[in-house]
């Protein structure tokens, strides 16, 4: 959105040529200047100007809804506003299951159960809506190399021994489940940057990145000056990707 | 009349001729005429009245504002702005103690921002106020609209819907305590559907979008005059990263902030908004601050910080023009925001609008 040539927000041609001199081609640049540093560039008067600001806001601003349209839009297919952990008491306390469209975050030391949690949902996510499941393939991001995939076979047939009854069925579930390892920071921000047409080819219903602390500290050490910047700057980077992609398929991450 | 040449709002190639061809005070333009323009000038004719215009315009917004006519001037005497200040509505927060540290409720008109850590309850405040604000009069409510601007994705309708229930039901059950007149007819318009009909909701992914929308504000507020209250839930999100320029980052956020002053007056709208917080290094110890920096600081009338006390949540009132530094305890249960119940609750059916807990409840859990 924000890098919307100008060309596309229905500006004269005249306009956007002159813009382009100063370097001014994205709705962005135009709208990180002030009135008076607009009125020198565009040779425009004020009032002008402030019409020019309106007819770019307008192509860059987000959609308007009311509340009462997006629960009447969730409402309309309740199964696919949570993705149930068939954990009853765990449902109960997250109201639902875990939340489709939005980023939740499972945290704990080290062998409390986050990999094979994250290898169940991986499961339940294949499974059909009727059981409960989003009926999709998954998207798997692993940085510590601990998904394993005979686990992932022996949860598989051990939870719902009577779906999975065949070999077929098996083989049609984990060739749904799409595992990338990535071991360090930018091929993990390159990595989700890329996800968007995968998710659409491929009808991803789950995104699950195991994890994205591991990564995160073994690269940037906070003790050096200037890592902390940085390392922010990934991390707000990446989940503000992430939450997008969460918000515009309306799936889990 | 004897406005200076270079003050006017014209392009600045015009206003380079205009003055290398001698011309000093708006007066002279005028009298010149625009066939006498475009001729000293040397440009076309359509122009030259084109420019009149704006300077007669301009002359006559002076004009206007000398005689103190005009609304575009804010003065008013300091009596006026009192009789306004008490006659005017305060956002509940169905906190009492919450709305004593903040002298009634969240103010129209000014800014507040809440800092606080991640999972502290802002995003919930925003929503607790963006129902409260509905509230009809005659139950001490403003009876205003809401616009909810999201940059982090956090707005859950489903807790909307709950928060939105229990205040229906909360004015429901004063409604049939007290049996009037306007009480009942205000009842049945507000109900569920009415209150989520107006929460108006933008997701914005970018600064940019934040940026745009907030220009596009004041058209929307002029469309939907009824709006009282306009909320940033997460003002800081798109701002910390991805920002190598410092300097453009500020002017952006004093330039953001300045419009959405002018927003919360000219419609008599409250904003509301909430920031993150950061690390502040100190020399042998590290400290919370609220983010974006010191210059940011200013921005905000009303500074609220919530903070964590090893299990209880606490709200401190940290800057504000009328009301002194206070920190209080507070709940988010799961009908919205709440004061900390004393151990034996009062029951007393005839509680006031403004202090709403003294509803008995009986099957009440902390979240």
């Amino acid at each position: 959105m924000a890098a919307k040539k100008l060309r596309r927000a229905r500006l004269s041609q005249e306009l956007c040529e002159r813009l382009s001199r100063h370097q001014i081609t994205t709705c962005q640049d135009f709208l990180c200047l002030s009135l008076l540093e607009l009125m020198k560039v565009t040779g425009q008067s004020y009032y002008n100007v402030q019409k020019l600001l309106c007819q770019v806001s307008r192509a860059c601003a987000p959609k308007m809804q009311t509340a009462y349209e997006m629960k009447l839009r969730k409402s309309g297919n309740p199964s696919s506003a949570f993705l149930s952990t068939t954990l009853p008491s765990l449902d109960e306390v997250l109201h639902g299951g875990v939340s489709c469209g939005s980023l939740t975050e499972v945290t704990g030391p080290p062998g409390c159960g986050k990999t094979q949690l994250c290898i169940m949902l991986s499961v339940l996510a294949t499974l059909p809506v009727s059981m409960g499941g989003l009926d999709g393939a998954v998207i798997y991001i692993d940085t510590e190399s601990a998904f394993s995939a005979e686990r992932l076979i022996e949860i598989a047939s051990n939870r719902f021994p009577t779906y999975f009854d065949s070999d077929e069925k098996l083989f049609c579930m984990t060739s749904s489940i799409h595992l990338y390892r990535e071991l360090t920071c930018s091929s993990v921000l390159k990595r989700i940057m890329s996800l968007e047409e995968e998710i659409i080819s491929k009808k991803v219903k789950l995104i699950i990145i195991d994890s994205v602390a591991s990564v995160v500290r073994k690269e940037f050490d906070t003790k050096l000056q200037g890592n902390l910047a940085e390392r922010s700057n990934f991390l707000a980077r990446g989940a503000s990707v992430l939450k997008y992609l969460a918000e515009e398929f309306s799936i889990p991450v | 009349m004897q406005r200076d040449v270079g003050s006017l709002p014209l392009a600045p190639a015009l206003r380079a001729r205009l003055v290398a061809a001698g011309f000093q005070t708006a007066q002279e333009l005028l009298e010149t005429g625009p066939c006498g323009l475009s001729k000293e000038i040397g440009i076309s004719k359509e122009e030259a009245l084109e420019a009149l215009q704006v300077v007669r315009q301009e002359c006559h917004g002076d004009a206007a504002r000398t005689t103190g006519g005009s609304g575009t001037t804010r003065k008013c005497t300091a009596l006026e702005l009192l009789e306004e200040e008490q006659a005017q509505g305060f956002i509940i927060t169905f906190c009492s103690a919450l709305d004593n540290i903040l002298g009634g409720g969240v103010q129209l008109r000014k800014i507040t921002e809440i800092c606080g850590a991640p999972g502290v309850g802002k995003t919930q405040l925003c929503m607790q106020l963006a129902v409260d604000v509905q509230i009809p009069e005659c139950f001490g409510g403003v009876a205003g609209e809401a616009v909810f601007i999201d940059t982090e994705g956090s707005f859950m309708v489903d807790r909307v819907v709950d928060i939105a229930t229990a205040c229906v039901q909360h004015c429901q059950l004063i409604a049939e305590a007290h049996q009037e007149e306007d009480h009942l007819k205000a009842m049945e318009s507000f109900s569920l559907e009415s209150v989520l009909s107006h929460i108006y909701y933008f997701r914005c992914h970018d600064y940019v979008e934040l940026l745009a929308q907030v220009y596009l504000l004041p058209d929307f507020l002029s469309e939907h005059s009824k709006v009282r209250l306009v909320v940033v839930d997460g003002i800081a999100f798109p701002f910390r990263h991805d920002f190598e320029d410092l300097s453009l980052r500020t002017r952006l956020l004093n330039g953001l902030a300045q419009q959405l002053i002018i927003i919360a007056n000219d419609h008599k709208a409250a904003v509301v908004l909430t920031n993150q917080m950061t690390t502040r290094i100190g020399q042998s110890q590290s400290t919370l601050v609220p983010a974006l920096g010191e210059s940011w600081g200013h921005a905000a009338t009303v500074r609220l910080i919530f903070h964590w006390d090893n299990s209880q949540r606490l709200a401190t009132l940290y800057k504000s023009p009328s009301q002194k530094e206070s920190t209080i305890p507070y709940h988010i249960t799961p009908h919205g925001f709440r004061d900390v119940q004393a151990p034996a609750a009062t029951q007393n059916a005839q509680g006031t609008e403004m202090n709403p807990r003294k509803r008995p409840r009986r099957e009440e859990q902390e979240l």
